[in-house]
């Protein structure tokens, strides 16, 4: 065990570089799919909740099926199931796109959650002084939801991170993929995969106790509103 | 059309022979995951502080790695620390979902267990009961009440994660349909395919999950 640590210092300035390139394409890959989940979960959970049936139950067997689904299935139907029908994409775009419409479902499932827990005298009070529905959602109800929200988006993006490893099978060149061609090299699997973990919590642990900090500040704000 | 059809039929009995491989490891590493997590949570709620560290940083670590970085460590790290490791990469996939599923299902325990009405565990201390018959007989059978719905959230998350095992070639349904779709050069219907098992076993169990919430909800 002694030889493992050594060897892994001895070699830590050389994977780190070639590892942190690697590491800014998965943060560019999940900011991407981040801004696709937020932006078409919005959407969908509009649909979700509109008058219009037809609307709501296409955004609802959307949600279903990429909940339903794994993610890994979905990146290969946008990747290698496209290409076959003439779209091929690069792998970059691919897994973007593919966890950016994967996230969606669960981002909408998240603006549902929120939206449902402002009360609806909140709705019905915008309805009465004159909004629209779009100011309504704009001015009222979003902004109140949000605070509510703030913690499983937190969570979301935690997964998100997480989820951006099944890029490297698209072979788009995030640190999974790096880390891959770096083991081919060297056969130091095991050093290079746990300097990959550690870059992982690197992130995630501050998100997670981000997400717990939030949440315990909502809960005592709930609570404090109870009493 | 016609073609497709007959295709679709030919890849049936290795699809569902492989979603039964699917299955398989899906239970396994479930059983793995409510054993591994009885001892995690016993530390993570124990009394000295310096277990609850380690409890916590092993949950941590468990929650905030991606499941393919465990798998990696596992299927590949080991061997190149172990000399003779020779795990198949099926059981190398049971133990990763096993071990990073027992830090997701520790706090599932730990949550029903504290959910519990506080005069539930004075009742049974002035019954007389030791703690540990407390825990069997009464916050026990009532934790794991309050814990169903997130461990079928769990388990359907799961299912899915499986997926995963097919990058270290680990026989289950997506590895299949990776051979079907390069035999075939048609990804798109073999992945549709798929994706309908996934959902004819996924969909049930959400469905048994959010009848579970609801009823929770209700009381």
């Amino acid at each position: 065990m002694n030889g493992f640590w050594d060897i892994f210092f001895e070699r830590l300035p050389t994977f780190l570089p070639i590892l942190l390139v690697g590491f800014q394409v998965t943060i560019m890959v999940a900011i991407g799919s981040f801004v696709i989940a937020m932006s078409f979960g919005l959407i969908l959970a509009i649909a979700r909740q509109s008058g219009s049936r037809g609307l709501s139950i296409l955004a609802g067997c959307y949600i279903e099926f990429f909940r339903g689904t794994p993610a890994l299935t979905q990146l290969f139907i946008i990747y290698f199931g496209l290409a076959q029908l003439g779209f091929a994409l690069p792998g970059l775009v691919a897994a973007i796109v593919g966890l950016g419409l994967n996230g969606a479902a669960y981002v909408a499932e998240i603006f549902r959650a929120g939206l449902k827990a402002v009360p609806d005298g909140q709705r019905q009070a915008a309805i009465s002084l004159g909004l629209t529905p779009f100011q309504t959602y704009r001015h009222v109800r979003i902004p109140q939801a949000f605070k509510l929200m703030l913690p499983p988006f937190c969570n979301y993006a935690i997964q998100l991170v997480k989820d951006t490893s099944l890029a490297s099978v698209v072979a788009a060149p995030e640190i999974m993929f790096r880390a891959r061609a770096l083991v081919m090299e060297t056969y130091l699997s095991m050093q290079i995969y746990v300097l990959v973990g550690l870059l992982y919590l690197a992130v995630s642990i501050p998100l997670a106790i981000l997400a717990g900090r939030l949440q315990r500040r909502n809960n005592r704000q709930t609570a404090g509103a109870i009493v | 059309m016609t073609g497709l059809m007959e295709r679709l039929v030919s890849w049936s009995p290795e699809l569902i022979f492989a979603a039964g491989q699917t299955l398989y490891l899906t239970l396994a590493s479930f059983v793995g995951a409510t054993l591994l997590a009885l001892p995690v949570c016993a530390l993570r709620m124990s009394r000295s502080s310096s277990l609850r560290g380690i409890a916590i940083a092993y949950i941590e670590v468990a929650r905030g790695l991606p499941v393919l970085v465990i798998l990696f460590i596992i299927y590949f790290g080991l061997p190149n620390v172990i000399p003779d490791f020779r795990w198949s990469s099926m059981t190398c996939a049971i133990l990763g979902f096993s071990l990073q599923g027992s830090a997701l299902v520790a706090e599932i325990y730990r949550a029903g267990i504290q959910a519990v009405d506080s005069g539930e565990k004075e009742a049974f201390k002035v019954l007389g009961l030791t703690p540990l018959q407390g825990l069997f007989y009464v916050t026990g059978p009532q934790a794991i009440r309050i814990g169903l719905p997130p461990l079928g959230n769990y388990l359907v998350g799961l299912l899915k994660d499986t997926s995963i095992a097919s990058i270290i070639a680990a026989p289950e349904l997506m590895l299949r349909a990776k051979d079907l779709s390069s035999s075939s050069f048609m990804p798109m219907p073999v992945y549709i395919y798929v994706s309908l098992i996934y959902l004819a076993l996924s969909l049930p169990l959400s469905q048994i999950t959010r009848i579970l919430e609801n009823k929770r909800v209700r009381q």
